[in-house]
C-alpha cells in the first residue's frame, strides 16, 4: 500500500483522536475517510485497527498507572472503562496477571548492566512510582 | 580498532516488532531474552552477525514523545540497504507493508520509505 502525504497526515491526526471518546466511524468523518478506508489504512500503517490501538493504549495507561500506585478502581474508571469485571479480565488476558497482583508486583529493572544502550537503560534510571519520584 | 556491532531503534510493542522484522523484513533473530518486564532482542540480516539491530521498548514517556515527533515529521529513523530495491518494494508491499515514499532517485542512492508497524518511518536505499 502506498500512502499519499495527505492520507499519511490524516492517519497521524486520526491516531490523536483515539486518546478521547469519538468513535471510529466519527473519526473517520473528521479525517475524510470512510471507516473501512480508515481502518485498512491505520492497520497497515500502525499495526492495529484503530479500536485495537486505542485499547493497547489505555491498557499502558493502566499498566504506568498501577505501577505508580494509583488503585484499580480508579485506574478503570480513568482509563474509560465503565466495569470493573471487563478491565479486570481484559487487562488479566492481555498483561497476564490481574490489575491488583499487577500492581503489587510491578517492579523497573534498576541494576542493568551500563553496557546496556538507549532506551532499557533510561528505564532503568526511572523511578519506580511517583513517590519516588516526588522525593528526587 | 572501533567498530559498530550494534545499533537500536525502539519500538511500542517488543513481540510485534519482532514478528515483523523477521515475518515480513526477513531479518533474523540474534537475541531474544528477558530483562526485566522487557526483552532484549536484536535481528540481523541472515547469515550475518555483522550489525546487530535492537528493538527496544519505548516505555521511557521520552522515547516515546521523540518516537513520535519524528514519525509524525515523517523522518526515517533508520535506512536499511537493499541490493535491489524495487524488488523489496515489491515484495514489501505484496505483504501489506504501507508504504509513504515510492522508490525514489535521490542522488547517489534510490530509497523509499515504509511503516514498520511499531512506531518508526524506516528507509530502504540503494547505491545507484
Amino acid at each position: 500500500m502506498l500512502i499519499d502525504p495527505r492520507t499519511f497526515r490524516r492517519l497521524v491526526q486520526a491516531r490523536a483522536m483515539l486518546d478521547g471518546d469519538l468513535t471510529v466511524g466519527s473519526i473517520a468523518r473528521q479525517v475524510g475517510m470512510s471507516p473501512t478506508q480508515l481502518i485498512r489504512r491505520f492497520t497497515a500503517v500502525f499495526g492495529a485497527t484503530p479500536h485495537q490501538y486505542r485499547t493497547e493504549a489505555r491498557l499502558a495507561c493502566a499498566r504506568d498507572a498501577l505501577a505508580a500506585g494509583a488503585r484499580v478502581t480508579d485506574v478503570c474508571f480513568d482509563i474509560g472503562f465503565s466495569s470493573l469485571g471487563s478491565f479486570s479480565a481484559l487487562f488479566t488476558r492481555r498483561v497476564g496477571a490481574p490489575p491488583s497482583v499487577y500492581r503489587r508486583s510491578v517492579q523497573v529493572p534498576c541494576d542493568l548492566s551500563p553496557l546496556v544502550p538507549g532506551c532499557l537503560g533510561m528505564l532503568a534510571r526511572l523511578p519506580r512510582n511517583f513517590r519516588e519520584a516526588s522525593a528526587r | 580498532m572501533l567498530q559498530i556491532k550494534l545499533t537500536s531503534i525502539m519500538v511500542e510493542d517488543q513481540a510485534k516488532a519482532l514478528a515483523f522484522y523477521t515475518d515480513v523484513l526477513g531479518f533474523a533473530t540474534q537475541m531474544d531474552f528477558p530483562v526485566g518486564a522487557y526483552r532484549w532482542i536484536t535481528v540481523a540480516a541472515p547469515g550475518r552477525d555483522d550489525l546487530q539491530l535492537a528493538l527496544e521498548p519505548n516505555e521511557n514517556p521520552s522515547a516515546k514523545a521523540f518516537q513520535q515527533a519524528m514519525f509524525e515529521q515523517k523522518i526515517p529513523i533508520a535506512s536499511f540497504e537493499s541490493t535491489d530495491l524495487d524488488a523489496d518494494y515489491a515484495r514489501l508491499r505484496e505483504r501489506g507493508v504501507a508504504f509513504t515514499h515510492p522508490p525514489t532517485a535521490a542522488g547517489a542512492v534510490k530509497i523509499a520509505i515504509f511503516s514498520d508497524t511499531v512506531g518508526n518511518l524506516i528507509q530502504l536505499h540503494q547505491k545507484l
